[in-house]
């Protein structure tokens, strides 16, 4: 198994009267290769759940178990070379460096790799011609259009090869063309065997002939 | 071959590229920076430039001077003295000194008159090392006197082209010819000097024969200082003994005072640039703050997080800080401190243009560097830290 989550429970402001439970018990099993919708309103815990898995937090309580490793409890600098190596995640509002061009930003996750620049670039520009994005590769982010800023986040979540992408609302900011574009590249990396999550709730993706499970969150729970 | 392995580090080109791109972040940083490095490190050159010529100066003088005193004020000393003072062993190179300042009533100026004595061997070496190309017989054949760049300017605007009349005390005038100019780069010490013969500065100041304002003398052995003062006391009773390290303390306490009031000021801008900074960067929306949730998030550490925010305000410190010594290296050393130089000089008797003697004192400039680069790595580091540290989630928000 590729992920494996065990009662997992997320509490925020814990102690405080602003206490609020993200997350309550939450048992999943993701199979490698796999692909899976995480489906549900916004507020029902979808991206808390992607951002548990990633490691850009941590859980009030439980565990997460990826590859055989307990990501749940990582110091930070394991969790961090977790992210640079097995992790790809594509955020609903692309969270890119707007000062910089598009090549420098899917650069960005392999700075510290031990990699030289001019591997890195090879890498990069790999990267981008699997996202379409080679012909934007020297222009400021700042200029592009949404689905071309969506498309260099997929080539940045891409350029270290990870195994297990996640997709946190990835059309959330898309017109219907742009989304299906894409999905197209999603199947692709499904093809590539590539294990990959997306919360959404866009109806597009439910019935996706690639997509192998569906599982609806509501309120902090799955159901 | 190593400079190739550095244009192939990827962090190193991460970082130039940060800082090429985000420049308009750095400028205004490196803008207040440079000003306060500059006003602060020319304070300092201006002090230090001081402060080593007055001291050089005071080098070549007597270790001692001797004048009468009478209810606490100087008054002419008899010049018999001199075969006094030298009779006491230990002491060298007794000389006599006609030494005062001449008021030029109608303007409430004045300037400072030595009578040197000419065929004392070290009056006259001192002399000629000043004044070079001075002939001592032409100098001493007539009534002249060498006056410093202040004096000259004065004068003339007075219209003492070629030569000044003194009035003497008894009421008659005593005209004397302008033989030369002393150089500008004795301005600090000579800007309202005339120097004299001592017979010509005697009739000047109506001194008799047997009068001298002063008498200066050396002693070579430092531990006998204090027991030759106590015996000058005893055979005369009625002087005053000022040592050389007493006029090089006024000196120095005076030049550190100033510096002292400009230190005072840097540290309170500093403080305000720093809780400016502290702020910015701790900004709680900042582009800052995103920027670095992005690269947490793409799987940089805290620790790569960190290396990255230090070299590139390294780079932000290190050229403010060089930016602003080379402005004030030029603004002292090349411009001669316009504005500036004339509050150190401002309470002069004449205008003076001073020429800066370059002093690079590396002690104090590292010390500059310090007090400035640490708070600024502080102020800058410690925000990226507290930022580096939250969930990458909550900080991209």
């Amino acid at each position: 198994m590729m992920i494996r989550v065990e009662g997992i429970n997320k509490i925020f402001n814990e102690g405080t009267p602003q206490a609020f439970e993200a997350l309550k018990s939450i048992d999943l099993e993701v199979a490698k290769g796999e692909t899976m919708i995480l489906s549900g309103v916004s507020g029902s815990g979808k991206s808390t759940l992607l951002s548990l898995i990633a490691a850009l937090d941590k859980p009030s309580s439980g565990k997460i178990v990826v590859e055989g490793e307990l990501i749940s409890k990582l110091p930070d600098l394991h969790a961090s070379a977790y992210r640079a190596k097995s992790i790809g995640f594509i955020f609903q509002h692309f969270n890119l460096l707007e000062s910089l061009s598009v090549e420098e930003n899917v650069i960005a996750p392999l700075i510290n790799s031990g990699f030289d620049i001019v591997s890195i670039k090879q890498m990069a520009a790999k990267s981008m011609q699997s996202a379409a994005i080679s012909h934007k590769a020297s222009q400021q982010v700042k200029e592009l259009s949404g689905g071309e800023k969506q498309r260099c986040a997929i080539a940045r979540a891409l350029v270290h090869e990870p195994e297990l992408i996640i997709c946190d609302e990835p059309t959330a900011n898309l017109d219907r063309e742009n989304s299906l574009k894409f999905i197209e590249i999603l199947q692709s990396l499904h093809q590539r065997g590539k294990t990959i999550i997306v919360a959404t709730h866009d109806p597009l993706f439910e019935t996706l002939p690639f997509v192998s499970k569906v599982v609806h969150m509501e309120d902090g729970s799955i159901v | 071959m190593p400079s190739r392995i550095l244009m192939n580090n990827a962090f190193l080109h991460f970082l130039t590229l940060l800082l090429f791109k985000q420049k308009g972040k750095h400028i205004g940083a490196v803008l207040i920076s440079v000003i306060i490095i500059f006003l602060l490190s020319s304070v300092l050159f201006i002090s230090s430039s001081l402060q080593n010529t007055l001291l050089g100066t005071l080098e070549n003088q007597s270790d001692f001077t001797l004048s009468r005193v009478q209810a606490g004020k100087a008054i002419n000393t008899p010049s018999d003295w001199l075969d006094k003072v030298l009779e006491i062993n230990g002491i060298s190179k007794v000389a006599p000194r006609v030494y005062g300042r001449y008021f030029f009533t109608p303007r409430e100026k004045s300037f400072l008159v030595v009578g040197v004595d000419l065929f004392d061997e070290q009056s006259s070496k001192e002399l000629q090392s000043l004044v070079k190309g001075l002939d001592l017989k032409s100098f001493l054949s007539t009534d002249s006197m060498l006056v410093g760049e202040g004096v000259k300017a004065f004068l003339s605007e007075h219209y003492y082209k070629d030569s000044f009349s003194f009035k003497t005390p008894q009421g008659s005038f005593k005209k004397v010819k302008i033989q030369q100019t002393l150089p500008s780069q004795t301005n600090l010490i000579a800007n309202d000097m005339i120097i004299m013969s001592i017979d010509l500065a005697r009739e000047v100041f109506g001194l008799g024969e047997d009068e001298v304002t002063d008498i200066t003398f050396n002693v070579p052995n430092d531990a006998e200082w204090d027991n030759i003062i106590g015996k000058l006391h005893l055979l005369f009773y009625d002087v005053r003994v000022v040592e050389k390290r007493e006029i090089r303390k006024a000196y120095e306490n005076l030049y550190n005072y100033k510096g002292g009031l400009f230190l005072i000021l840097y540290l309170v801008a500093m403080v305000t640039f720093m809780l400016i900074l502290y702020q910015r960067y701790s900004m709680v929306y900042s582009t800052e703050r995103k920027e670095i949730g992005i690269l947490r998030a793409v799987g940089w550490s805290i620790k790569d997080i960190l290396k990255l925010k230090f070299y590139e305000t390294a780079v932000v410190v290190l050229v403010s800080f060089v930016l602003g010594v080379a402005l004030a290296y030029l603004y002292v050393f090349i411009w001669d401190a316009p504005l500036l130089s004339q509050i150190f000089l401002g309470g002069a008797n004449l205008p003076n243009q001073v020429e800066f003697v370059p002093v690079l004192e590396f002690g104090l400039l590292g010390s500059i560097f310090l007090f400035y680069a640490i708070p600024f790595l502080a102020a800058v580091l410690i925000p990226a830290w507290k930022i580096a540290v939250t969930p990458p989630k909550e900080a991209m928000l």
